[in-house]
């Protein structure tokens, strides 16, 4: 009884200062608010020139804060490296063993619809990652569907069948592919044009930022691809 | 007067009820998936609280080309949450599989009995 009550009043303590402070905030949805004034209006007027994006997300993400998505790519391979060194590094378990559950057998219908709409979630994940500078998208939404639709597999196919669609040789490489991709763009400007990941800014080289925009975004959607089964088929096994 | 100000935030209002939520089963729960499901709640609240900061009213997404007319809503606390929720995902997967370790060394993830054991 006494938890309860001290769980509400922190909860109170906790929810009363925040509801004060935004009632305080400018109202929601006006031009004039400062995130709205300072650097933005500079990205919506120049990201789709400069950036070679349409998307000015897109451009943000990829051009004008090209090191932070760097190092973000990098946290999403660590993370991995770390799940895997936490799970097959475990010792033999001292836990009550459990009796393994046999294969469940799977629903007909979820295997046919799963089958039937595999190749279409296919193509419009990489109609995702190739047009992110064009149109909502990019590697991150894309490699997600792309990682979705081979854990869906798996979960449809027998044990043998869903191992063959990634096999263990190229996925190695392919789990770094999106700190690789940037890398190869960051070093292409750093001997070009003197300055890792720039981005040429110049209308007849347009087309060569488009490019490495492309690079980076299938870079980032297989790797992160890769990167989403490898966690889940590592938590499977257990 | 405060109420008209949380009246015109309501989106805001919204995500502070959401961190509450959270925030009450990471403080209740003792399993410990319960427990990391009520962070991600959290988690939840805070990227839905910047994007909120972004809109503009009447915005269009910020998509440039043919026909695209300001207003444009904010670019930037998109791309910065959408880096951000990469992360919380890379996160949780790292927590769910501490949490697998954990209940293969000792058999339990109720957070009352792990502190027996020790």
């Amino acid at each position: 009884m006494i938890r309860r009550a001290l769980v509400v009043a922190l909860l109170i303590a906790v929810a009363v200062p925040l509801l004060l402070a935004m009632s305080q905030l400018p109202p929601h949805g006006s031009p004039d608010t400062p995130p709205n004034t300072h650097v933005s209006p500079y990205y919506l007027e120049h990201g789709a020139e400069e950036g070679g994006a349409e998307n000015i997300v897109t451009a943000v993400i990829l051009n004008y804060r090209g090191f932070d998505t760097e190092g973000e790519v990098t946290v999403i391979f660590t993370s991995m490296a770390a799940v895997l060194a936490v799970l097959m590094l475990a010792k033999p378990d001292r836990a009550p063993r459990v009796a393994p559950t046999p294969e469940l057998p799977v629903s007909v219908v979820v295997r046919f619809i799963v089958r039937v709409l595999a190749p279409f979630i296919a193509m419009f994940a990489i109609y995702v990652i190739l047009n992110g500078h064009v149109t909502p998208g990019g590697g991150f939404q894309g490699g997600t569907i792309l990682g979705a639709l081979v854990i869906a597999l798996s979960l449809v196919l027998s044990r043998e069948d869903a191992d063959a669609l990634l096999p263990r040789k190229p996925e190695h490489l392919l789990q770094a592919a999106a700190p690789i991709a940037f890398f190869l763009v960051g070093m292409a400007g750093l001997l070009y044009w003197g300055e890792y990941l720039y981005f040429p800014r110049d209308e007849a080289q347009r087309w060569i930022g488009v490019l490495m925009l492309t690079i980076i975004e299938i870079g980032i959607g297989v790797g992160g691809a890769c990167v989403l089964i490898r966690i889940f088929r590592a938590m499977r096994t257990e | 007067m405060m109420l008209q100000g949380l009246w015109q935030n309501l989106d805001y209002v919204a995500s502070v009820v959401l961190f509450c939520i959270g925030l009450y089963t990471v403080i209740t729960k003792s399993n410990l998936i319960k427990k990391f499901m009520g962070l991600n709640i959290m988690e939840t609240s805070v990227f839905a609280f910047i994007v909120a900061l972004g809109v503009v009213d009447g915005g269009d997404a910020p998509i440039m080309g043919a026909g695209a007319e300001p207003p444009f809503i904010n670019p930037l606390p998109q791309a910065l949450i959408l880096t951000g929720i990469v992360v919380a995902v890379s996160t949780t997967a790292l927590a769910l599989s501490l949490i697998i370790r954990i209940w293969k060394q000792t058999g339990t993830i109720e957070a009352d009995e792990l502190r027996e054991i020790e």
